[in-house]
């Protein structure tokens, strides 16, 4: 159980940094979770925080971009990420919590690869943006 | 509690059980190295960062004298999840001491006439000087002139490295809640290496013109990052421990604040 602590108090010194000091206050619908399924269309790998963009086909078979965005560099590396992780094209499953306004911007919840493997997960602690 | 625990263990692994091999393993080689190695107390190297998210001097500040109370007029401090008007949200630099309280990793590099600390946000240095010089002070200090990390001399007290800092820029925020420094102010820092793994800090500030008392910080721990971290890739893809934090006005202020306001109803209200 103390080494459990410890690993755990450790696991979040570590994953604590970058740029905590980025409150999310009054932009994202934290108790809200959209499923948005497409392509990578772009991938800004740097800080403050990695933004994701994507593909996502409405309702109306009209494209939309979303773009959600992540923990910063160092976080991400430190998890194993990296800036090919995700490659423009790619298809990808997104849950995010969506911008409070309606924009299709958001914050990760996590990600899912087409073989059902879930990578950049905030809910598991990996990608910490806050 | 004895019914909540097992409950928050689950929670706990269930946080932390992926993608955690890595880091598991740094944890078993920081045991063994904590166990191995033998420690010069006047050697501060590696890349330390603070156990515990505070940016302030972690103690309630004195009162202010009525010249701090109108310096620090119109800071706002973060609140309900919401910014203040921190001026590193800016971009600008957090200043000494508001970044040796940050949360992000520190390297001490030991030099023969001086000490150095590299700091990931902002990747900033700052330089100690041990070679014996003073602490700046009267017309020398006014000619000098304000610096946002003033002018910092070390020496060592037994096993404890005693820095003083003068000549703050006053603009910078002393802490997170933005109380206030003047120019004439000193900080004395006392750091001590207790163990393999361990720093310890406890800052005092000295300021009469904006506190009617010194403000004497509480102990601060830091942890030394496990040194598989600091070779090549050693985070999975880093090349160097400690990484560049560069807060970028093209990056913050035209990419992501931009891309934040999108999806704000009201673009100001960061």
């Amino acid at each position: 159980m103390n080494r459990l602590l410890t690993l755990v108090a450790l696991i979040a010194v570590l994953s604590a940094s970058l740029l905590a000091h980025h409150g999310r206050g009054a932009t994202y619908d934290m108790k809200k979770r959209v499923t948005l399924k497409g392509t990578v269309s772009r991938v800004e790998w740097r800080n403050p925080h990695v933004l994701i963009y994507m593909d996502v086909k409405d309702a109306d078979g009209k494209v939309v971009t979303w773009g959600f965005e992540n923990s910063g560099v160092s976080t991400l590396a430190q998890e194993g990420y990296n800036r090919n992780t995700l490659k423009v094209g790619q298809p990808i499953t997104a849950i995010v919590n969506p911008a409070a306004n309606g924009a299709p911007t958001a914050i990760v919840v996590k990600i899912v690869l087409a073989d059902g493997s879930e990578i950049m997960s905030r809910d598991n602690g990996e990608n910490p943006a806050n | 509690m004895r019914r909540l625990t097992p409950m928050i263990v689950v929670l706990l692994l269930a946080a932390v059980v992926q993608a955690q091999d890595e880091k598991s393993k740094y944890k078993a080689r920081y045991d063994a190295q904590a166990s191995n190695k033998k420690v010069d107390p006047h050697d501060l190297s590696g890349i330390w960062q603070l156990t515990k998210n505070d940016h302030s001097l972690g103690t309630p500040a004195p009162p202010l004298t009525a010249a701090g109370q109108a310096a620090k007029a119109g800071r706002m401090p973060d609140a309900g999840g919401a910014n203040g008007n921190a001026p590193w949200y800016a971009c600008n630099p957090m200043g000494f001491p508001r970044l040796v309280n940050d949360d992000e990793p520190m390297e001490f590099i030991m030099t023969p006439n001086r000490i150095l600390q590299l700091f990931q946000s902002e990747h900033r240095i700052r330089m100690l000087w041990t070679d014996g010089r003073p602490v700046p002070s009267g017309e020398n200090l006014e000619n000098l002139g304000p610096a946002w990390y003033g002018h910092s001399v070390a020496k060592w007290n037994g096993n404890t490295l005693v820095v003083n800092t003068v000549g703050l820029d006053d603009r910078a925020w002393l802490d997170n809640v933005g109380n206030p420094k003047s120019f004439h102010a000193r900080i004395e820092e006392q750091w001590r290496r207790v163990d393999y793994n361990t720093l310890e800090l406890q800052m005092t500030l000295y300021d009469p013109e904006y506190y009617t008392a010194p403000y004497v910080g509480s102990k601060k721990i830091y942890k030394r990052t496990p040194d598989e971290a600091m070779t090549y890739f050693g985070w999975n893809g880093l090349f160097a421990g400690i990484t560049e934090s560069i807060c970028a006005p093209m990056n913050e202020v035209d990419g992501y604040n931009k891309f934040r306001d999108l999806g704000r109803s009201k673009p100001t209200d960061r």
